[in-house]
């Protein structure tokens, strides 16, 4: 009870920072939509090609770039956390009661809050321009993605406890950014590249999420590949706030 | 164990991106406080710490002195009996030192024990009933800060009138007075250590008449717990070492 209590507060605190930050609001959701306007015109002429069976290339980019989003919603959280080693905020809270993982969930909530919402907003944009729904499915798949933001949320967190510095964590985060993205195929599906390329995928944990989401978004909800999709991210974010929680445990400033 | 110690780091750790309220409110109810005894509580520190005029602004807004205070707050929103302070006046003005100084011993008189690290020794001096001077992880002097200070004589200088002669003798019969640790020559001048600055004052201004000198200027200068550290830690103030000075009041 004190716990559920402790990460609704740490979450409302966290929110509460995201809505003061206009701009946070403004690019979480305007980010999401540019990559719609902007990408999904170059892959018009890839229609019914390979990577893309039939009907709209929106069917197959949509899904990705939901799962680019909820990648980058989670992956900001260590910044924050950086920015609250330097100023004490850590060091005040570890002196409070507060359990070290409600600080972790309650990160977490805000940047699952913060991937729903700008993804929803996609959805009800992309269905005029020929993205075909399938409602149950999206809802699943937004569940899905949810574990994925929260996979990074933590992992980001947990990496800007240790690293300490700004420098060095935009440095691990955007070297890690490009391989896992590439090739999770979130932008074009990896069907199009060589056998090695989706060979090495299979190591990516993210590649699972992004398959899994394609088959949700087309309507397969009992499919193996999204079984293996909800496994895979259940294990990685269960990882990853284990670790943030330990960071937290040792946070020294 | 948590619940009874307050702590208050060097970088107090306020949420800037929230107001003061909000943050006293949430610490409160981190510590367990049901939802009405944290505002009630709220309110009692804003009253307490002088928060009123800035306390429903964002505290990314508010001066150095104003957040400190704040961060006092937070670290006794829980009524500790213990409360830790890291150098709390670090990098404030004047006039906000004052101020908090104020606070801390409003906090003290409500019987909360404040224990505080500072490398201000005034502060040491002004706060505490007890002051340690730590020095490389040691406690090389501990004490009430006046008993500190009293092992350490009080220097006073007499500027006779020019032309006077007989600085010597004058000299020599100070140093025989039994409160005068020594009495030297230095220039135009003679210095006097003091055991006590506030009797052997009278003793020293006796003799002066006594032997007709014409006194053109004296000043005192009492001991201080600077004079005590330099002493006990045998090192000069600039070389600014680990030593660091804990203080206590309660």
């Amino acid at each position: 009870m004190t716990f559920l209590l402790q990460t609704t507060l740490l979450a409302r605190r966290r929110i509460l920072e995201t809505l003061r930050q206009p701009i946070w609001v403004f690019m979480g959701l305007s980010v999401p939509l540019m990559y719609l306007a902007l990408f999904a015109p170059l892959l018009k002429p890839l229609a019914g090609g390979p990577g893309f069976p039939g009907g709209s290339v929106l069917d197959v980019f949509v899904p990705g770039i939901l799962a680019l989003m909820a990648f980058g919603s989670g992956m900001g959280a260590g910044w924050i956390v950086i920015g609250e080693l330097e100023s004490g905020v850590i060091e005040r809270l570890r002196v409070t009661p507060a359990s070290r993982l409600a600080l972790v969930l309650g990160t977490i909530l805000r940047d699952v809050l913060m991937f729903v919402v700008p993804a929803v907003l996609v959805l009800v944009v992309a269905t005029p321009f020929g993205f075909h729904p399938h409602w149950a499915g999206l809802a699943i798949l937004l569940g899905l993605l949810a574990l994925l933001t929260a996979a990074c949320s933590a992992a980001s967190a947990a990496l800007g406890i240790t690293l300490k510095q700004i420098g060095s964590l935009a440095a691990v985060v955007t070297g890690l950014q490009l391989p896992l993205t590439l090739l999770a195929g979130v932008l074009l599906p990896l069907s199009l590249g060589p056998g090695w390329l989706q060979g090495l995928a299979h190591v990516n944990p993210m590649y699972y999420a992004v398959e899994a989401a394609r088959d949700l978004a087309a309507g397969n909800l009992a499919s193996a590949t999204v079984a293996e999709g909800f496994g895979v991210m259940g294990a990685a974010a269960l990882l990853a706030i284990w670790w943030s929680t330990r960071a937290y445990r040792r946070a020294m400033a | 164990m948590r619940r009874r110690i307050g702590y208050v780091g060097q970088r107090g750790g306020a949420d800037i991106e929230a107001t003061g309220r909000e943050n006293l409110v949430l610490q409160g109810r981190l510590y367990g406080m049901g939802r009405h005894e944290t505002e009630r509580r709220a309110d009692e520190l804003i009253e307490l710490l002088d928060l009123g005029s800035f306390c429903r602004r964002i505290a990314r807004t508010y001066s150095g002195g104003q957040r400190r205070r704040l961060e006092v707050a937070l670290g006794i929103v829980h009524r500790p009996d213990v409360l830790f302070l890291d150098e709390p006046t670090l990098g404030l003005d004047p006039q906000n030192r004052a101020n908090l100084w104020d606070q801390l011993r409003r906090l003290r008189d409500t019987g909360t024990t404040v224990l505080l690290t500072t490398h201000y020794l005034d502060e040491a001096d002004q706060l505490s009933d007890r002051v340690a001077i730590i020095d490389h992880g040691l406690v090389v002097a501990e004490g009430p800060p006046e008993d500190l200070r009293g092992r350490y004589p009080a220097g006073v200088t007499i500027t006779p009138r020019p032309g006077f002669a007989d600085l010597a003798t004058v000299t020599a019969e100070l140093g025989r007075e039994p409160l005068v640790r020594e009495a030297r020559i230095d220039g135009e001048t003679i210095r006097v250590d003091l055991d006590s600055a506030t009797t052997g004052m009278a003793a020293i201004f006796d003799l002066l008449r006594a032997r007709g000198v014409e006194v053109q200027g004296v000043s005192l200068r009492e001991p201080s717990l600077d004079d005590v550290f330099l002493h006990e830690t045998g090192r000069s103030l600039r070389d600014a070492g680990p030593a660091a000075t804990e203080a206590i009041a309660s």
